[in-house]
């Protein structure tokens, strides 16, 4: 049972962080490889602020949100400003990401409060339950979708689509991806809170290349410009290796290979541009409908 | 070049525009005026630098030298954004739809490129949020029915044949209520029924929405309808090669030399 | 200030590995526009398959190098035949492109990984008395990576500036498409691309290997060279060499001076300023997109 509610846990924390990513590069085509780096900040930040200073643990949480928040901005004003053409952004979130990692890794403290360098952040104040983990993807879930279906998410996707045709018909390139990229980054650095109030301790190690690769795998394989698919696909890869440790080491392996084949077969994964809709069922339906009536119908002029 | 000062009713002035790529000048001290509501063409041969000039207009490339006024006001240094902001939206040579939207949501970006409400009624989708938004959904149907395309609305942009994809972009050009309207070729490919439905859109809405309008095109007999009582701007090598009406263009030596040995779409402009 | 040349002197050979690394991200970048991750991986590969060849195989030095420039160069154009190509002919975006090359490097890396284990391994290479000048003492084996590093460099240099294929390929670095009306043939020229790609990270694995260890993770290296590139200016060669040489050294003497443990943020922040009051880096040129 313990083990079941391990599995829940980890999953809703990687599914939140997913959504980040989903909303960053599933609708608003902006490659990251770096919101381990997103996680690491907040997970520290609101790990610190109750541990260090007594804060309640859900302040602290969206306190380490914001904080990875604004720490994107030193990534993303620079990379998005202007005309700049390339693959900066990208770059930059690597470099960053690997940065935030070594520096964790090599002070043992940070002024006063001891961080522990590789050794890890110990002690941290264990917060995170199933309940509160339910809560939390619940509430990531219904804000993302909302984000998504506003003016503010369909401009987001006009600029994953075609930023420079989005950009003549008066969408502001540099805010639109400023805020995709504070949301994604908040929502990695929730995640990286819940992390440490589980495990009740943080280390640099959790917060590699490998991360950030899980995350963009959830986003490649579950869907382009879809909540629902990346929702599954996170739960999936996290659940499903766990179930199959013998594959453990394969994982990433099988993971690179699926990313070359699913961008030339398949590239806009498995449930891309499918979301969360009434409509989608409605649309279904009454296709279902029409075609049973169609039948009815030729049932009786066959007669 | 600000020692310039725009008349009232000038809607757009170029002065002077130039640019240069490299070793080349793509455009070469272009100077024109429009007054508010006219509907001129902008014709050349290609590599003339015709849609150079949109794109300098629109801010897409930085000028070399020059100035842009629009209504009176420099718009050098905006960024293209901030000029359809202005009022001033386009159409591509290359139509540039969103693929992966219907042509519902194509048009309807056009409505919300900057939202009309805060980040956080988004969030919560207030009253007012879902008010905003059914209003904004009326008047993207709207904007399609008056290109036509109201049937089309739920079909994806790039499977509706060429014609209607144009016609789209120019919904959604409109969609961002503009007083200018930068049309690039938007007869390409067209044939003479489709030409003919297009002129006339065109003229209407050029008409009900009292749009200012400059016209990229090779197809003649749009340019001589639509321009028939205004004039017509000949660009060639970068340059402005002369300004008439559509009479004075046909006949114009210099205009049919630069198109020498070019036919457009089998009728060449020696035949009125 | 003695200290400070024998920083300069650190700086500037791992400036010059950044340098191959750097000059084969851009040439990939200026013809194609798109960020190669598994540069990465084929750098570390080329590193493990010399290493192989001269501790289990006891071939010598530069058979190893050989061999491993070989099979590093099947391994890039592979990719780029499998992963790169039939994206590129279909037009796909560049967010598609850039996963599919993060799938190559995620791949490779971690079957190294899983071949050969995660432990830092030392490049069975005696150890060599350094050379001293004055009271600075310089490795002989930075001398010899920077003088190869240097040489291959200036190779690539007369391939591009003085052969009829080094013209197509600059030719196609401005508009590949021109080029191809113009009688290049592109396939030709993705392949060569690749190879050069294979070459310079083959040998900047095996002289990093050298420098520091050989283990799978070793690639990530790579992004200071991207890094270095985009100081330099994004798209020109030169300017990749010369944002490589800035990056090497002004990163040692962060890490000589102040803190081993900075030395990562630090070429993180470099970046970061460079890109806020040089958006085309250096020495770039601005590439804008046609319309």
């Amino acid at each position: 049972m313990g083990y079941i509610n391990a599995i829940i846990i980890l999953c809703g924390i990687n599914i939140i962080a997913a959504l980040g990513v989903a909303i960053l590069t599933g609708y608003t085509g902006l490659f990251s490889i770096g919101h381990a780096g997103f996680m690491a900040l907040g997970g520290y930040f609101s790990a610190i602020l109750v541990k260090e200073f007594g804060i309640h643990f859900s302040i602290a949480l969206l306190a380490g949100g914001a904080f990875a928040g604004i720490s994107s901005f030193i990534i993303g004003y620079p990379a998005f400003r202007s005309r700049l053409r390339g693959d900066y952004f990208a770059i930059a979130t690597l470099g960053f990401s690997e940065a935030i990692r070594l520096l964790l890794n090599n002070i043992q403290d940070i002024g006063p409060i001891k961080t522990g360098g590789a050794f890890g952040y110990m002690n941290i104040p264990s917060h995170t339950t199933v309940f509160v983990t339910v809560v939390a993807v619940l509430l990531a879930i219904y804000f993302a979708h909302m984000f998504v279906t506003s003016q503010y998410g369909k401009n987001c996707i006009a600029v994953g689509q075609d930023e420079v045709a989005a950009q003549m018909m008066g969408v502001d390139l540099l805010k639109t991806k400023l805020m995709a990229l504070f949301i994604s980054a908040f929502y990695a650095g929730v995640a990286g809170g819940l992390l440490g109030f589980y495990f009740a301790y943080l280390s640099p190690s959790f917060f590699t290349i490998t991360k950030s690769s899980d995350l963009l795998a959830a986003v490649v394989f579950g869907g382009i410009q879809s909540l629902i698919g990346p929702v599954i696909t996170a739960f999936v890869l996290i659940a499903v290796p766990e179930f199959l440790r013998t594959l453990a080491e394969w994982r990433l392996i099988i993971y690179g290979f699926l990313f070359v084949v699913v961008m030339i077969f398949r590239p806009q994964g498995l449930l891309g541009y499918v979301e969360m809709n009434l409509n989608f069922a409605r649309v279904w339906w009454s296709k279902y409908v029409s075609r049973k009536q169609a039948g009815a119908s030729e049932g009786q002029a066959g007669k | 070049m600000s020692t310039y000062t725009p008349q009232n009713d000038e809607i757009l002035s170029l002065r002077n525009l130039t640019v240069d790529f490299g070793g080349v000048r793509a455009v070469n001290n272009v100077t024109f005026s429009l007054k508010r509501g006219e509907m001129v063409a902008l014709i050349g041969p290609n590599g003339a630098g015709k849609t150079t000039v949109f794109n300098l207009i629109t801010n897409a490339i930085k000028p070399t030298m020059g100035a842009i006024f629009l209504n009176g006001k420099s718009i050098l240094g905006k960024s293209p954004d901030q000029i359809c902001r202005l009022g001033i939206s386009r159409t591509f040579q290359n139509i540039r739809l969103f693929p992966q939207m219907t042509a519902y949501e194509n048009v309807e970006l056009g409505l919300h490129s900057t939202p009309h409400y805060s980040l956080i009624e988004a969030f919560f989708r207030t009253p007012r949020a879902r008010r905003i938004e059914s209003e904004t959904r009326k008047k993207a149907l709207e904007l399609l029915e008056m290109v036509n395309l109201q049937d089309h609305a739920h079909a994806r942009a790039t499977s509706l044949p060429y014609g209607l994809q144009r016609r789209l972009e120019i919904a959604r050009a409109m969609a961002t209520s503009p007083q200018l309207l930068l049309l690039d070729e938007p007869a390409a490919g067209m044939n003479e029924d489709e030409c003919n439905e297009l002129i006339e859109l065109v003229r209407k809405i050029h008409t009900t929405m009292q749009y200012t309008i400059i016209i990229i095109e090779h197809h003649m007999a749009v340019v001589m309808d639509l321009c028939r009582d205004s004039r017509i701007y000949v660009l060639n090598l970068g340059s402005l090669l002369t300004i008439g009406t559509p009479q004075e263009i046909q006949n114009d030596p210099k205009v049919i030399k630069a198109y020498l040995g070019e036919r457009k779409n089998g009728r060449d402009l020696s035949t009125p | 200030m003695e200290l400070f040349i024998q920083q300069l002197v650190s700086g500037i050979s791992i400036g010059a590995i950044y340098a191959l690394l750097a000059v084969g991200y851009a040439l990939v970048y200026s013809v194609y526009n798109f960020t190669n991750w598994a540069f990465d991986a084929f750098m570390a590969f080329g590193a493990f398959m010399a290493f192989v060849a001269i501790s289990s195989l006891a071939m010598p030095f530069w058979l190893a190098m050989i061999l491993s420039i070989i099979l590093t160069i099947i391994l890039s154009v592979g990719s780029e035949s499998l992963a790169y190509r039939p994206l590129r002919e279909r037009k796909a975006p560049r967010l598609f492109m850039m996963i599919s090359a993060m799938g190559v490097n995620l791949a490779v890396v971690n079957i190294i990984n899983l071949i050969f284990g995660g432990t830092f391994r030392k490049f069975p290479v005696e150890s060599v008395q350094p050379i001293f000048v004055g009271n600075v003492s310089i490795g002989r084996m930075d001398l010899i990576a920077g003088a190869i590093s240097f040489g291959v460099l200036a190779l690539l240099w007369l391939f591009l500036y003085r052969t009829r294929w080094g013209l197509g390929i600059r030719a196609s670095a401005i508009d590949i498409q021109t080029a191809s009306l113009m009688g290049i043939n592109n396939n030709a020229v993705a392949i060569i691309i690749f190879i050069i790609t294979g070459v310079l990270s083959s040998i900047a694995g095996v002289f990093y290997g050298i420098k520091y260890a050989v283990f799978p993770m070793m690639g990530i290296v790579t992004i200071k060279a991207m890094i270095a590139s985009i100081v330099g200016g994004l798209g020109s060669l030169p300017a990749a060499i010369v944002g490589s040489m800035i990056l090497g050294v002004l990163e040692t003497l962060v890490s000589g001076y102040i803190s081993s443990s900075y030395r990562d943020l630090f070429s993180f922040l470099f970046l970061i300023i460079i890109l806020l009051f040089f958006p085309n880096g250096l020495m770039g040129k601005n590439v804008d997109e046609k319309l």
